[in-house]
């Protein structure tokens, strides 16, 4: 069942277009993230379906309902801020209480909420307390808690967690992920972070100024990226992207980057005129192989090594499995997964499928 | 070794620091000696004494002065007087202040223009303003009277400074007009600083512009207003020009308040000796709002 729905959603800040034209559909039990660079329209994009900010023009939907004329409090939404926007002269109890309590909700219904919610995010300790006194986890649990209380058929959430440190912020995102899998809940989850929106979302609406350059699971955006924006966008360390061109090399494709011609399963039909390339670290093997790269940068992380690499002018990037004893200035022989090579149409940055894949 | 020169100096680097320090503030300590210590302990002394003013010359009375005050119907009549004033004009003051600076944050058009202009009336000079006033009061040619008579509220023009309570009421309004932007600005360079977010979690918790008011505004003002209400009892409470040019204390005692008795006794009447005694008493019941105001702004500053 569709849930949220984006219809040509335009919106303009003056003469200042931040959002040319947005089309989305989210299913009803979602966890999508949208993910992009700053200012890329992902807040507004949340904001418009919060109802903190009008469209210029388009529809949004929320269920069967079109909520463009709406107000925040009208559409059945939550929302969770990044700076957790907690009331502070008000304790925990009364900011979770707050959105019944604006609601009418009789004062026996309001204690039987905060109860449940509070023992579902392991508030009770808390309650007394007022937000000042409370640690940034603590304050983005009572936040999520407010959102929580109503019941609301979309949760919306701001970047909640990059106020807080990595450590406490891989935690809150196992909370999240256990959270969503309980309630079940339509979840819309704004953030810069990849690792967040790959570890959490299933899918994920990648953005770039304004439009929607990929809306897919996490796993076909890492393997399969729309285009040249995508694909430099997700993953770290970075793809590697180079300018290449594409040959036939008697029968099968042969893509010439750099000083290399790799040879690819692929036929060699219809292709375009000029290519970018990409490989992502993974897929370049230190160790033996065809070609020879000179060791630019050694970055041990403990469990592997970036490589930064050099080939004959063609920058890469490789992981090494280990501490791989590397110097820099060495020369190293390498190979590639050539099958996991990405081509992007050099034309309009989109990626191009060979046929017979 | 320099821990050996040191010791060859007789004295520590901590103590050698230490004098530095007060050498330092010595120039500080000594100005405010002279124009604020000094002062208010001959003020003090003067109390004890009955002095001719033309003269300055006086005996030692000892506690006569503060009997005669604490026994007089005077003293406390004004006293009542000035907590009246006090209490009035600052109410109006809050009540325009706030809603003034609401109305200031918002969006409104020539709003730097319009955050200019509503200091104007603070930093206009009393005696212009309340010529101004005077004027507009006026029984027989001022535009109030002839505005509301116009209006058909009132048949016949109103004494409004020369009598009560219409003399009160005038010059608290006075009073709110010139000191309410004090109010503003300090109210809103405080709104300024509330979050955004607080009032589109509110909005999406389903409160309406009256409930944001109370639930998120007021209660970030609370420190603010306390203490702009502190600061401005103490200064309201001696206020002495506005209403002296406005009334005169008049019509026959009805606004004569302690700063304005304190003036009578020392320049009027000749007696320095009482008037100080009217003076520091004043001062002793200004001093409950100064320590509350420092107590509010050390734990502010905590």
């Amino acid at each position: 069942m569709v849930q949220v729905v984006f219809e040509k959603v335009s919106k303009a800040y003056g003469d200042t277009v931040a959002i040319p034209g947005l089309d989305l559909m989210i299913e009803s039990g979602e966890f999508v993230s949208l993910l992009g660079p700053s200012g890329c329209g992902k807040s507004t994009t949340l904001r418009m379906l919060a109802g903190l900010e009008q469209p210029t023009s388009g529809n949004i939907r929320i269920g069967d309902r079109d909520v463009v004329n709406l107000a925040p409090a009208a559409r059945d939404i939550a929302m969770v801020f990044q700076s957790y926007a907690l009331y502070p002269h008000m304790t925990v109890a009364e900011n979770i209480c707050y959105p019944l309590k604006k609601r009418g909700v009789a004062k026996a219904d309001r204690a039987i909420k905060l109860a449940e919610v509070a023992a579902l995010l392991q508030l009770e300790p808390l309650l007394a307390r007022k937000p000042g006194q409370l640690s940034g986890g603590q304050q983005q649990r009572v936040a999520l808690g407010r959102a929580l209380v109503r019941e609301p058929s979309v949760f919306l959430l701001d970047e909640p967690l990059s106020n807080l440190d990595a450590s406490l912020r891989a935690h809150m995102r196992a909370e999240l992920i256990e959270l969503h899998r309980r309630l079940g809940k339509t979840m819309v989850y704004v953030t810069h972070d990849q690792l967040e929106a790959m570890t959490m979302s299933s899918r994920i609406a990648v953005m770039r100024a304004g439009e929607l350059q990929q809306f897919a699971p996490p796993d076909e955006i890492y393997n399969r990226p729309a285009n040249v924006f995508v694909a430099g966008f997700i993953g770290t360390p970075a793809m590697a992207l180079a300018d290449g061109s594409l040959a036939d090399g008697g029968g099968h494709l042969v893509v010439h980057v750099g000083p290399l011609a790799v040879a690819l399963p692929y036929a060699a039909a219809a292709r375009p005129a000029a290519v970018t390339v990409g490989i992502r670290p993974e897929d370049v093997l230190v160790g033996e192989g065809p070609w020879q790269a000179q060791v630019r940068l050694v970055e041990p992380t403990g469990y592997e090594t970036i490589v930064a690499l050099d080939a004959g002018g063609l920058a890469l990037t490789a992981r090494v499995p280990g501490s791989k004893a590397l110097r820099v200035g060495e020369t190293v022989p390498f190979d590639l997964r050539r099958e996991r090579i990405h081509l992007f149409d050099k034309s309009d940055g989109r990626r191009w499928k060979p046929a017979g894949r | 070794m320099p821990d050996i020169a040191l010791q060859r100096s007789g004295l520590s680097r901590e103590r050698r620091d230490a004098l530095l320090g007060l050498l330092l503030i010595a120039p500080t300590v000594l100005v405010l000696g002279a124009v604020i210590v000094y002062p208010l302990l001959s003020a003090i002394a003067l109390s004890f004494q009955s002095v001719y003013t033309p003269t300055l010359e006086g005996h030692w009375v000892g506690l006569a002065n503060y009997r005669e005050l604490l026994g007089s119907g005077g003293f406390w009549a004004a006293l009542l007087t000035t907590a009246i004033w006090t209490v009035g004009t600052l109410t109006l003051q809050i009540l325009i202040g706030v809603a003034m600076a609401l109305l200031l944050h918002q969006n409104i058009i020539f709003r730097s223009l319009a955050r200019s202009l509503v200091l104007f009336p603070y930093f206009l000079s009393t005696v212009v303003a309340v010529l101004v006033w005077r004027w507009l009061f006026n029984d027989l040619y001022g535009i109030v009277n002839h505005g509301l008579m116009a209006a058909g509220i009132i048949d016949a023009p109103v004494n409004w400074l020369g009598a009560m309570p219409n003399a009160m009421l005038s010059i608290m309004v006075v009073g709110a007009w010139k000191f309410f932007p004090f109010v503003v600005i300090a109210v809103l360079a405080r709104l300024q600083t509330i979050p955004e977010a607080l009032y589109e979690a509110a909005r999406i918790d389903g409160a309406g512009p009256i409930s944001r008011f109370f639930d998120v505004t007021l209660p970030q003002l609370r420190e603010v207003l306390t203490i702009v209400i502190l600061l401005r009892t103490v200064w309201d409470f001696k206020e002495f020009d506005l209403i002296y040019l406005m009334t005169g204390g008049g019509p026959v005692n009805g606004t004569r308040t302690l700063p304005l008795i304190v003036y009578q006794q020392a320049f009027g009447l000749n007696q320095m000796g009482m008037a100080a005694a009217y003076a520091v008493s004043m001062m002793l019941v200004m001093l409950v709002f100064m320590l509350a105001y420092l107590q509010r702004a050390r734990k502010a500053a905590a």
